[in-house]
């Protein structure tokens, strides 16, 4: 297999050791006991990193997103990769000094922490208060004043360095890297005095990095930016957390994320289960956490494996979340031999649990930022990463997609070179030999220039993965100026023929066709110009048929050429809601097959009237849950008596075709744009048709009915699922069909991740009962269906089932006996193929991925299928019937 | 009292369905009505023998106020003794002591050497065969069994009432209340008011016979209050009183769907058992009887285990998006969230407010049947009294206590243990055991072994369900309602405490007794 291995560099035990003696006086006085760690749940976390600096403001946006994943008891942001006038400083400044930011809960600690900590022992290019509005009231959500910042830009006093270095011993040092332990210590000892042996705490370090701040508050993260004015100041990286401390009052925010080690900060999301042994493992290195919450030992950690023992970044994520089972084994020999190394040693410190981390860091050697984001082994915390590449290149990690999507809504609506959608969007797999689970945005100064005067910088972008392997994104794409006004083409009147044409035969599939077929040829005038055409002729005399026809181009993959798909999507989308936005409102006159509903008239809903066939729920400004979301509305619709329900501008609401209660044949709902978590669970008869990607928890518990995915699927999909038909284009993330019994059918094209159909009890599929049919294909940039590199690269595969079956297209014979627990492998049958055709015709209707073309030709040979798939059952199963026909005689 | 009565022991084969039909059953009331034991020799504290020497002159039937002995109408020969009804030697001073009294000298009494071997330290022989007679007779034990606590040595054993030297004078057993409200948010959601403070626990099919099933059922109409499917799925004969019956969703989500969650006036989110934190429900292969199996659209005979924890949700978020997910299914429903009691069950419980709950269900470790491992049960959780007034201070301290219900299980046996449960600071009692034993268990501790249980309780076996009928399960569990009820009330009276509401959180009239040997106070 392919492996670009590294070897290991020149990691000095000395220097770890000395590191670590120097540190033997912060510990705490008397004897240490690990202290409990805040209760805390999860959280929204999101960040990102671009080659241009951009203002604070575009960390609200995904923020407010993630509200429901907070309580407004804890937001923070941190910022990375500033620009000097925003900040009032030199470029020389704000590159070598230490932004020392101070928040003070006691404003009157602040001249006594100049004496002790400050003064003494550093010069100070610039220092003050960081701006804040005049009354925190002004601001949403702040329950409590946030405290006052001290910003103090510093170098460390020359005599008081080397004085340090000698004393310490730390005079193999490299000159910088003494200065960096002299700030870390420096800022132990604050906090020490002035926070953590104190009942009242006075005040606390908040950062102490170059070229790197973070601020927090008791309340949502967007009160940051505002608070402290943070609108329109710059940055590379930005990262953000809502917090969910599950403690009720709480006056200040010491224990918010995102916490500092020393070149970075980090948000968190999860809660580990060995938090004890963690804070243990660091005692044991001369570092006792302070603020007592996992979060901020997790950064500790980073800065320990990265500073103390120079550790490469695969290296601090291997000792995070360390490889294991099959993806150890499949490890290249030298890796398993490091890999062992970093597990014997460090795996007490390695946290335990559901976890994810966002770190944004300041590579100060080499000039570059990051964004880091790491999932834990077991990939239990929700997670997708993102990217934007053209003029100006974007990677962005969060929770949930929605994030993603307002993040890049909002930079779009100020600069024109984004797009509100993505080129790419993934989910990593945690602990694995394939990605490691964790992925790396670099924003690299171009040609040694970072950033000039005005923020504007020529960086570059990259983005790798744990093993530095970048990740791959067609070259050569660019995106579509969408300021710019559509003109008339010239030419294209046998276009506009062909729409009416259409029209007039009910053929909506003609003019997906001609998109599909002319968009090399056109360019994105004519493409625009199109789309544009489709909806205003359709709007108003066949809006079924333009929905239908610019859906198609939505959902199907096909050759795009040197266009972005992101723009493609954003221009396609953009028509639909032209159609959309023509649709008359539930309260207007005029008579249509479709009705249109918003949050403003949302108390008009009544049943539907003559000819009324479909409603149309705009989710913008609709809650994420409760009585005032879209999901519930739409329940209200159906007991009127709608039978088709549209969502559309969704934004991470949840709960879309749930709660219709049993047999609901006939209802048919189509989600757009970002439909939330449990979207169709516990659907009995209706039919769902998600047109783009979904988030975590679909299905669980569904009985029957129909739910397509153009893309990909989250965690735990059908989960104690019981029925139902499925097809997903593209991947299902971890833990798909746990527990699922009963006779759901399920064709996944892409992979899962892990975990596939654990605990599975479906009976038998031959005879009623539910299985999965992984394809472990993707569809490439060129529309071709092509092979993933393994159908299934999860460690475990129906792990002790009873019942059901996987069936794996796996021509090359990739699935192994090590992937099993409680399985075995089984010989296709004719009665097999003959159930799975029902379903893969089906799957080539709905995503044109064709049996024959692409699924039994392999090689360009076309293939039986019992030499393409692979039956997977549970062993128990087969041993029960060997049994049985033993008896039968 | 006689010992033939209306609801003979169960011998014949009678499907609900056909019982249902007779209109006398339709309807179910609180109505007491002796329901003596299915079995000919129900194990008493004692053992009377009648030699052979009687002469059949019948004058022991005469005096007996207990029914220990018996002639049947119209014959000659006595009954063999019902000996599980003797008092013992307290009767020695009486003026009927049939021993003294037989002028043959026919008649010995002796400690029953199998009493001895029943129960444990936390259920006492006494206290199986106090509630058994409860379930009986639908009135407080005779004195010569200790009804109000077991040989624990710890837990609610070690407690003890502080009783005023008089009630108040004004306070009448009649007017105090024992009823709860379970919906304390003011969120539109109904506030659903119980009679008595407790409601049963829950039992999947599968773990638990139909008939049981069915019995507990019908007694939280009776009693106007719930009972809870368990993880099983919910079975059809359940939905005449859907009213009463609380939807569990558990971690394996095993017959958990829309309609089940849409009926219910309760959705309990099982996220663990106080009895086994951290172990997920289990079934073992032989109670996967195709009816179970079809129920939970499993696989026959094959070993069901929920996993522990819910594979979606990893932290506080995940649990509100979790609530918020049934809330939206049923707009009606009042959420609790049934946890076990972790060393941090205070931050547990505000993070279920938090997350929506109207109901906290703290299970501690007393409880659970023999299916959960004793490794389990007497090992990992907090011991529910703790853990209820840590809950309770905690919330009261974050200004939130009056709008959560808290409701505590996990061990509570009679009537002083849901007492002290409240006085704790609980607004309410699971009870799960308790009626089990209502309905006959012995507390061998093999619901899981075989077919399961050999009294019919605990079985899905469909000659071992037999065991139980409809009529006779629902009548032994309202009687037991009935006798509970009585003694929570009297020991309110006796307290000076007028409601269940005025009882929460009065841990002053409560008094551990290792930390305090005034024995003076001490109850009987």
């Amino acid at each position: 297999m392919r492996d670009n291995f590294t070897p290991a560099p020149d990691l000095s035990l000395e220097r770890a050791e000395a590191i670590r003696q120097s540190r033997a006086d912060l510990r705490p006085k008397g004897e240490w006991f690990p202290k409990s760690s805040e209760a805390e749940g999860g959280c929204g976390v999101t960040g990102f990193a671009c080659t241009i600096p951009v203002g604070g403001r575009h960390i609200y946006e995904p923020s407010i997103q993630m509200r429901n994943r907070g309580n407004g008891k804890g937001g923070g942001i941190a910022a990375c990769g500033l620009v000097a006038k925003d900040l009032g400083v030199s470029s020389k400044v704000l590159k070598e000094d230490y932004i020392l930011q101070i928040a003070l809960l006691d404003p009157k600690a602040r001249g006594q922490i100049e004496k002790a900590c400050i003064d003494p022992y550093f010069e100070i290019d610039q220092g003050g208060l960081v701006p804040t509005v005049d009354d925190y009231r002004d601001v949403p959500l702040l329950e409590v004043q946030p405290p006052d910042i001290a910003r103090y830009f510093v170098r460390v006093k020359p005599k008081i360095l080397d004085r340090f270095a000698s004393d310490k011993k730390l005079t193999g040092l490299d000159q910088r890297d003494v200065e960096d332990e002299f700030v870390y210590q420096n800022s132990v000892r604050l906090n020490q005095e002035f926070y953590s042996s104190l009942g009242e705490k006075r005040a606390f370090v908040l950062s102490h990095s170059p070229n790197l701040l973070i601020a927090k508050v008791v309340g949502y993260a967007e009160g940051v930016v505002q608070y402290y004015r943070m609108e329109d100041m710059r940055a590379h990286v930005w990262i953000a957390h809502q917090r969910y401390p599950t403690k009720g009052r709480v006056w200040h925010p010491g224990g918010c994320h995102p916490f500092v080690g020393l070149n970075e900060a980090l948000v968190h999301n999860g809660d580990f289960a060995n938090y004890h042994s963690v804070t243990e493992y660091l005692a044991q290195r001369n570092i006792f956490p302070q603020f007592l919450t996992d979060t901020e030992v997790s950064v500790l950690l980073f800065d320990l494996w990265d500073r103390v023992y120079g550790y490469p970044l695969e290296y601090i994520i291997e000792a995070m979340a360390p490889t294991t089972e099959l993806d150890f084994d499949r490890l290249s020999v030298e890796k398993r031999r490091v890999y062992r190394q970093i597990q014997a040693t460090h795996m007490h410190g390695s946290p335990d649990g559901p976890w994810f981390f966002i770190i944004a860091r300041n590579a100060i050697k080499t000039g570059q930022f990051q964004l880091i984001g790491i999932t834990d082994t077991a990939m239990l915390r929700p997670q997708v990463f993102a990217v934007q590449q053209g003029e100006v290149s974007i990677g962005l990690i969060c929770s949930e997609k929605q994030a993603i999507d307002a993040t890049l809504a909002s930079l779009a609506s100020e600069d024109k070179r984004f797009t509100p959608i993505a080129d790419k969007y993934w989910n990593a797999r945690g602990g694995s030999h394939t990605d490691g689970g964790a992925f790396v945005i670099t924003i690299s100064p171009n040609n040694g220039v970072n950033t000039d005067t005005n923020g504007n910088g020529h960086c570059v972008m990259t983005v790798t993965d744990k093993f530095d392997r970048p990740v791959k994104l067609p070259a050569d794409q660019s995106h579509c100026d969408l300021s710019v006004a559509i003109r008339q083409p010239s030419a294209m009147d046998l276009d506009e023929k062909l729409i009416d044409q259409a029209i007039a035969e009910s053929d909506p599939r003609r003019i997906y066709m001609h998109i599909r077929d002319s968009l090399e040829s056109w360019d994105y005038n004519q493409l625009r110009w199109f789309v544009h055409q489709v909806a205003n002729r359709t709007k108003e005399r066949a809006p079924s048929w333009g929905i239908e026809a610019l859906t198609l181009a939505l959902d199907r993959r096909y050759r795009i050429g040197v266009k972005k798909s992101s723009s493609l999507s954003t221009i396609i989308r953009s028509g639909l809601e032209e159609i959309f936005q023509a649709q008359p409102l539930i309260d207007e006159k005029p008579l249509s097959v479709y009705r249109r509903i918003t949050w403003d008239t949302r108390e008009e809903l009544r049943g539907p009237e003559d000819g009324e066939m479909t409603l149309l729920i705009d989710a913008r400004g609709f809650r994420p849950e409760g009585w005032d979301c879209d999901a519930f509305l739409a329940k209200k619709a159906y007991e009127l008596g709608w039978r088709h329900i549209v969502h559309y501008n969704t934004r991470g609401q949840r709960f879309h075709a749930v709660g219709f209660g049993p047999a609901t044949d006939g209802l048919r709902i189509d989600c757009y744009d970002n439909p939330g978590d449990y979207l169709a669970s516990g659907m009995d008869g209706l039919e769902c048709y998600v047109h783009g990607n979904a988030q975590d928890q679909l299905g669980q518990i569904t009985k029957r009915g129909k739910l397509v995915i153009y893309g990909d699927v989250g965690q735990t999909f059908l989960y104690g699922a019981k029925g139902g038909e499925f097809y997903v284009l593209g991947n299902a993330a971890g833990r798909p069909l746990i527990n699922a019994v009963g006779k759901p059918r399920v064709v996944i094209n892409g992979t899962a991740l892990d975990f596939l159909a654990e605990s599975f009890m479906a009976g038998d599929p031959l005879n009623g009962g539910g299985f999965v049919i992984v394809n472990g294909v993707s569809i490439d940039e060129n529309a071709n269906v092509v092979p993933l590199d393994l159908p299934y690269p999860g460690s475990n595969l129906l792990s002790l089932a009873s019942g059901g079956a996987i069936y794996v297209r796996d021509p090359y014979q990739t699935l192994v006996d090590e992937q099993l627990n409680a399985g075995m492998y089984q010989q296709l049958t004719d009665a097999d193929w003959k159930l799975m055709v029902l379903y893969l015709e089906e799957n080539e209707r709905l995503f044109d991925i064709q049996i024959e073309r692409d699924l039994l030709t392999v090689d360009e040979v076309l293939r039986d299928p019992r030499d393409v798939y692979r039956k997977v059952v549970p062993r128990r199963d087969v041993e029960a019937e060997a049994e049985m026909e033993g008896l039968g005689g | 009292m006689s010992a033939t009565s209306i609801t003979k022991p169960a011998t014949s084969v009678q499907p609900p369905e056909e019982f249902l039909s007779q209109p006398e059953y339709a309807q179910v009331t609180r109505k007491v009505r002796p329901a003596p034991p299915r079995y000919r020799n129900e194990i008493g504290k004692y053992s009377v023998y009648r030699a052979n020497n009687c002469r059949r002159c019948g004058k022991c039937a005469e005096l007996c106020p207990y029914g220990v002995h018996t002639r049947p109408e119209g014959y000659g020969l006595l009954n063999r003794p019902f000996d599980y009804r003797c008092i013992g030697f307290d009767c020695e001073k009486s003026d009927h002591y049939c021993i003294d009294a037989c002028p043959q000298g026919a008649l010995s009494i002796a400690a029953n050497p199998c009493f001895e071997t029943l129960g444990d330290y936390r259920w006492t022989a006494d206290l199986i065969v106090s509630t058994w007679q409860m379930a009986e007779t639908g009135r407080p034990p005779h004195s010569f069994l200790e009804s109000e606590l077991g040989d624990s040595e710890g837990g609610f054993d070690k407690l003890r009432f502080r009783f005023p030297v008089k009630p108040p004078a004004d306070l009448r057993r009649e007017d105090i209340s024992t009823e709860v409200i379970l919906n304390r948010r003011k969120d539109n959601r109904p506030e659903l008011k119980m009679d008595v403070p407790w409601y049963g626990g829950g039992m999947s099919f599968g773990s638990t016979s139909i008939y049981a099933i069915l019995s507990r059922a019908r007694t939280a109409k009776a009693w106007n209050t719930c009972t809870c499917t368990g993880e099983g799925g919910y079975v059809d004969r359940l939905i005449p009183y859907a009213d009463y019956v609380i939807t569990q969703v558990a971690t394996g989500l095993f017959g958990v769907r829309e309609e089940t969650i849409q009926r219910a006036p309760i959705v309990e989110f099982k996220y663990a058992q106080g009895a086994k934190p951290g172990l997920g429900g289990h079934l073992l292969g032989d109670k996967n009887t195709p009816s179970v199996a079809a129920m939970r659209e499993a696989v026959v005979g094959t070993s069901l285990f929920s996993p522990f924890p819910f594979h979606s949700l990893y932290s506080v978020e995940d649990h509100k998006k979790h609530l918020d997910w049934i809330a939206h299914v049923n707009p009606r429903a009042l959420l609790s969230a049934k946890v076990s009691t972790p060393v941090d069950v205070d931050m547990v419980a505000v993070g279920s407010y938090y997350a929506g709950a109207h109901i906290v269900h703290l299970d501690g470790s007393y409880g659970g049947t023999g299916a959960a491992p004793n490794v389990a049960k007497k090992n990992i959780a907090m011991p529910i009294e703790y853990a209820i007034n840590r809950v309770h201070q905690f919330l009261v301290d974050e200004g939130i206590r009056d709008e959560i219900t808290v409701i505590a299980s996990g061990g509570i046996r009679t009537a002083a243990d849901m007492v002290k449960a409240i006085a704790l600071g609980a607004d309410g009692i699971v009870v799960g055991t308790g009626e089990l034993v209502g309905l006959g268990c012995v507390r061998c501790g093999n619901c899981e072994s075989g077919r399961g249980c050999a009294r019919g309780i605990t079985t899905t076996d469909p000659g071992l369900e037999q065991k139980i009928t409809l009529e006779w399960g629902t009548q032994r569990l309202v009687n037991l309602y009935s006798a509970w009820r009585e003694m929570f009330v009297e020991i309110l009276y006796r307290l000076g405490v007028e409601s269940v509401s005025a009882l929460r959180g009065r841990t002053d009239l409560l008094m551990h007794i290792d930390y305090e040997n005034d024995g003076s106070k001490e109850t009987a």
